[in-house]
């Protein structure tokens, strides 16, 4: 019993890690995939653009998938599902949250970046300084909620034979056969988590109700 | 300290500057005045290379915006601007606003660059707002601002794109106190306005345009007295009632 849990909470923390790695790529990779989104630079504009229109029309566990069987191909050894649950994950919240920082990138005025290039700022530290910070807190309550479906999504990685949070339960039930329980445990720490962080975004949107 | 040059715009088809030939010389206050999209604006912002153009020169303290070769952002640390809509940035407070690009572009230390802010923002008559942000400021004390973001560069040249017609009345003096004061401190102004007793106060020559050309031009008095062209004349009996 004591070793299932740790069977089962060990499978927790391989979903925390996943969530953690999916989120700090997919939020990096769709920062420039935003800014991809919003060049005027056609060499830019149309393959980033070409990316997001062709991952998006294409269900998670389909990249997921895809990705764990086409990779082994090009590098030639398999690899292991861990990194590449990762990678499927931030090619594929990339998109997303990429999409979601676009729109926080057009609601920064065209003026705020000249009055930034008007004192002799970059277009690199215009973009870091004004650019993306005014971006990401309009969009904060958006990237919260796409965190939440990133880590509820995470359980999908069980197709590729992860051993996480989910995959463990189903592990364990198949021994104990107390589906009931063991899936309601699992159910309970995802709403638990979810509200938590649900709660926490509420807050932003309130402060940013307030104005700046 | 500006040479333009035969310098001519088009947006496509659409010509918005036509042969403009103007020359400011250091410590000078230029107005410039006319309907809008008469092309004022434009001419302010191929000055500073916001915009490019397609024919003749411009030539700020001696370099040329053109240039392929010249550094545009170098450039721009010479020439302050200030817009018709404020454009503070949103995020960060008054003070933040006025150190960002001393810090970033100058290298200058956050105290270094904290105790000029606070001195422009002395000297724009409001110190005890350095803490907040645009959102909590009125118009007025947001252009106020922004003219000490752009002092704190300590620019050659300021440019000002309309910068009170965003204004309630009762702020529009606070800021062109600001800007008399600063013109008569020898500061090299552009400024785009239609506020003709500003214009009467320190403008050592008045532009007047219409579609994109210069169509009068004269130092204070003869311009209000006398305007040659009929256009000026409807012009200024609208905005002098």
């Amino acid at each position: 019993m004591i070793k299932n849990i740790f069977f089962l909470l060990g499978g927790y923390w391989i979903t925390v890690k996943l969530t953690l790695f999916a989120l700090a790529g997919g939020i990096s990779l769709g920062i420039l995939v935003g800014l991809g989104r919003i060049s005027k630079k056609k060499w830019v504009y149309y393959p980033v653009t070409f990316y997001v229109n062709l991952i998006r029309n294409i269900p998670l566990i389909l990249v997921i998938f895809w990705f764990y069987f086409v990779m082994p191909i090009i590098v030639g050894r398999p690899l292991d599902p861990f990194p590449s649950a990762v990678i499927s994950f931030i090619i594929f919240e990339a998109t997303y949250f990429g999409e979601i920082l676009r729109a926080g990138f057009q609601s920064v005025s065209k003026g705020q970046i000249e009055a930034g290039y008007s004192t002799g700022l970059t277009y690199i530290q215009t973009t870091r300084y004004i650019l993306i910070p005014i971006a990401i807190r309009r969009m904060l309550p958006s990237m919260i909620t796409q965190s939440i479906v990133t880590y509820q999504d995470t359980c999908l990685a069980f197709v590729i034979g992860l051993h996480e949070f989910v995959r463990r339960t189903t592990i364990v039930d198949n021994i104990e056969v107390r589906s009931i329980q063991l899936f309601g445990f699992v159910a309970i720490l995802f709403l638990i988590t979810c509200y938590i962080s649900s709660v926490v975004s509420r807050r932003f949107e309130v402060k940013r109700e307030r104005g700046y | 300290m500006i040479e333009i040059r035969d310098l001519s715009k088009w947006y496509g088809d659409l010509q918005v500057l036509d042969n403009i030939n103007e020359e400011i010389k250091q410590g000078q206050t230029v107005v410039v005045c006319g309907p809008s999209g008469s092309g004022k604006s434009t001419l302010l912002r191929c000055i500073n290379g916001l915009e490019p153009f397609q024919e003749g020169e411009v030539i700020v303290d001696g370099v040329s915006v053109s240039d392929p070769s010249t550094n545009l952002y170098k450039l721009r640390t010479e020439i302050g601007m200030v817009f018709q809509r404020f454009e503070l940035y949103a995020h960060m407070t008054a003070l933040q606003n006025i150190t960002l690009a001393p810090m970033k572009v100058r290298k200058k230390s956050k105290k270094e660059a904290e105790a000029k802010a606070m001195e422009l923002l002395r000297r724009v008559g409001i110190p005890e707002k350095a803490h907040e942000y645009p959102a909590n400021l009125s118009g007025g004390q947001q252009q106020r601002v922004a003219i000490a973001r752009s002092l704190a560069m300590e620019p050659k040249i300021m440019m000002f794109d309309e910068p009170t017609s965003a204004l309630d009345p009762e702020m529009i003096k606070e800021v062109l106190d600001v800007m008399i004061d600063l013109s008569k401190g020898g500061m090299t102004m552009i400024v785009v306005t239609h506020e003709m007793g500003f214009a009467r106060e320190v403008a050592d020559e008045i532009i007047f345009m219409d579609e994109g050309r210069i169509i009068e031009r004269g130092t204070d008095i003869s311009f209000f007295k006398n305007p040659k062209n009929p256009r000026t004349k409807n012009f200024l009996d609208k905005i002098l009632l």
